[in-house]
């Protein structure tokens, strides 16, 4: 087992395909909890924190929703960030733009602009910078048409936002036999994304989804958009569902 | 028709009308040209192959892709290995692990084990998947594991296996259940019967680096 | 002599006569003959170390695996280091410990009184003397090395192990002055300083 110190720890690059060295030499947006160890002199400190602090920052993560799910991480040294033992990667944006799942984006740099995609629990990168994402096995690129079971879909790049695509064979299958309630629940066969036009679309293996903690929170600001009655139907809804659990 | 190994945990299969797959429910991952699935109850083998899944808890929902494409399957981050099968011998593994295999292979429910029905009721119990899938024909098949699989070889001695660990086997090998003293400790992190598989014969076990199913 | 062998998620232990204590319930497979029996209260050391390890809640269930042939330890699909030592003291997170072979001495050792209050699992187990002993981690095990003036700082959560002439220091986070669910994330952290190398792991806890 190689044993790395201060100088050979790699320098913004894969210590091994699960964890990344980041050459801090100023800031970088780091996922709360991602870090494992680091030499030197680092400050780790709330973006939200960091919002009153220095109106630059606050304008490179335009999402409320996710700020606090995520820390600065500021001054000089080297980081090692990991992901649940996931295969780590890192991407150059180069005045380009690329939507990933916002649970598996675990940092980028300041270059880089943060914005919540239209699509529930993605973001979206504008700008130039590297940034670092987690997939369950190394990232599978494919180009449009192309299919994606919600689940196993890491993100996509240049190409339009997908849309929903139902199976017609599935559902009639499924409607038309009393098997219905065998697998009422989603599979990821009967409805995926539908990507098109030019671009890249990232997979990964599909995996036991870790709870997102925005995304309640992005569900409960659009149920705004519900009429009173329609928000206590709904809440009616849920309770039922929480307690067949 | 071969499944591609994609990396460790992906697998892309190239389907058309001659070459339909069985997989899985919820494995699919994405994929491109004109394909559809359609839900399809428990495993093959007719009515009676069902009933009997059914009964021995074998069964395992499954899906039919058809149609002209490429597919990309795998299941919840699960290592996927591919195993070949030329038609001379089977496959046997828990019905569970079946991630995808080709739509011309057979499948059935066998039951392994010398312990008699008693045993074999009390493992079903116990959860220790003495009913087994057989897959048998001329084809391949990705299997699913909590880490990947390792082959260790039965070359007559024998090899005795966790019944957790245990993925599944081909070749000509005689699987014998027993119990033995000692063994809680060495298998029993949970409650029930600590069994351990006895394989014996000519052949290759695979068994994962867990004793975590999924 | 060589007796245990890391397979990436598999252990070998090739045994012809010697005794090896594994954890319990990590047996995948084996050859030959061979007997598992329970070693009891596993971290040896006896009746202090027994107490010390309810007091500090770090449970180390060890069997005994004798006779000969070759045994498979798994455990959770992580991966497998064998480290050697030649009379060195490791310090390890006891459910990090997948085997160790004869002739080595486990015992419970607390990083003080700041780690029992932080619930941070910070009573590790040391292994001392002449053998092999295996450890699984959760993703490849990274080795950093820590030199005089050249501390490291690692998340407790992915600390597995450690070894050489270091202190150990808890360092909390900005949390404590932040807002509840605004904090760094990384609320404790633990400073190494001396000379030594420390062990992480790709994952947290």
């Amino acid at each position: 087992m190689q044993t790395y110190d201060v100088h050979t720890l790699p320098s913004n690059d894969n210590v091994n395909a699960y964890a990344f060295s980041i050459e801090l030499a100023g800031r970088w947006f780091v996922s709360k909890g991602a870090m494992i160890a680091y030499y030197g002199n680092v400050n780790f400190d709330g973006v939200a924190a960091w919002a009153s602090r220095d109106g630059f920052i606050a304008s490179r993560f335009s999402s409320p929703i996710y700020i606090q799910d995520w820390v600065v991480a500021e001054g000089q040294g080297k980081v090692i960030v990991a992901d649940r033992g996931f295969d780590v990667q890192s991407f150059d944006l180069e005045d380009g733009n690329l939507t990933l799942r916002a649970n598996n984006l675990i940092g980028f740099e300041t270059g880089l602009e943060l914005k919540q995609s239209i699509v529930p629990g993605f973001v979206t990168l504008i700008g130039t910078g590297k940034f670092l994402a987690s997939s369950n096995g190394p990232v599978i690129f494919v180009e449009p048409p192309f299919r994606a079971d919600p689940e196993a879909l890491l993100g996509w790049a240049d190409c339009p936002s997908p849309s929903h695509h139902y199976d017609a064979q599935w559902m009639a299958a499924s409607l038309g036999s009393m098997l219905q309630g065998m697998f009422g629940r989603e599979s990821g066969e009967e409805r995926q994304f539908d990507f098109t036009g030019q671009g890249t679309v990232l997979m990964q293996s599909s995996e036991t989804l870790r709870e997102d903690p925005a995304l309640m929170r992005l569900i409960e600001s659009q149920t705004s958009l519900l009429s009173t009655q329609q928000a206590g139907l709904l809440g009616q809804r849920l309770v039922a569902r929480a307690q067949q659990q | 028709m071969a499944f591609e190994q994609v990396n460790s945990k992906v697998v892309r299969a190239q389907v058309s009308p001659a070459t339909a797959v069985l997989a899985r429910r919820g494995a699919m991952l994405g994929y491109d040209g004109q394909v559809t699935f359609r839900p399809v109850a428990g495993q093959g083998g007719g009515v009676g192959g069902f009933v009997g899944a059914a009964l021995s808890g074998e069964s395992n929902p499954m899906m039919a892709t058809e149609g002209t494409g490429s597919v990309l399957y795998g299941f919840r981050g699960l290592h996927v290995t591919v195993i070949e099968l030329n038609g001379s011998g089977s496959l046997t593994c828990e019905a569970d692990r079946l991630l995808a295999h080709d739509a011309n292979l057979q499948t059935g429910v066998e039951f392994i084990g010398q312990g008699g029905i008693r045993a074999a009721v009390r493992g079903a119990m116990t959860g220790q998947g003495l009913f087994t899938t057989k897959v048998s024909g001329a084809g391949a098949v990705a299997l699913l594991s909590h880490g990947g699989t390792y082959a260790i070889p039965v070359d007559g001695g024998g090899v005795a296996v966790d019944p957790q660990a245990y993925v599944g086997h081909v070749g000509n090998i005689q699987v014998d259940l027993a119990a033995k003293v000692g063994w809680r400790d060495a298998v029993g992190r949970g409650s029930g019967e600590a069994f351990q598989l006895k394989m014996s014969g000519q052949g290759t076990v695979y068994i994962q680096a867990s004793e975590q199913k999924f | 002599m060589v007796t245990l062998t890391a397979d990436k998620r598999l252990l070998h232990a090739d045994l012809a006569g010697e005794t090896i204590r594994a954890a319990t319930g990590s047996m995948v497979a084996y050859t030959g003959n061979v007997e598992f029996k329970n070693a009891g209260m596993g971290g040896g050391g006896g009746f202090k170390a027994a107490l010390k390890q309810k007091v500090s809640g770090e449970s180390i269930k060890l069997m005994e695996c004798s006779g000969s042939g070759r045994v498979t330890f798994a455990q959770d699909a992580m991966d497998v280091t064998v480290i050697d030592l030649t009379g060195d003291t490791l310090a390890v997170e006891s459910e990090h410990i997948l085997a160790v072979s004869g002739g080595l001495t486990l015992d419970v050792k607390f990083s003080g009184l700041q780690g029992m209050t932080s619930g941070q699992g910070l009573a590790t187990t040391t292994v001392t003397g002449q053998g092999q002993v295996a450890i699984v981690s959760d993703g490849p095990l990274i080795a950093l090395a820590v030199q005089q003036g050249v501390p490291v700082v690692v998340d407790p959560d992915a600390f597995v192990a450690s070894f050489g002439q270091m202190s150990m220091n808890l360092v909390s986070g900005v949390s404590w002055k932040s807002l509840v669910g605004e904090g760094s994330g990384e609320p404790f952290s633990l400073r190494f300083e001396g000379a030594g190398t420390v062990l992480v792991q790709p994952a947290e806890r």
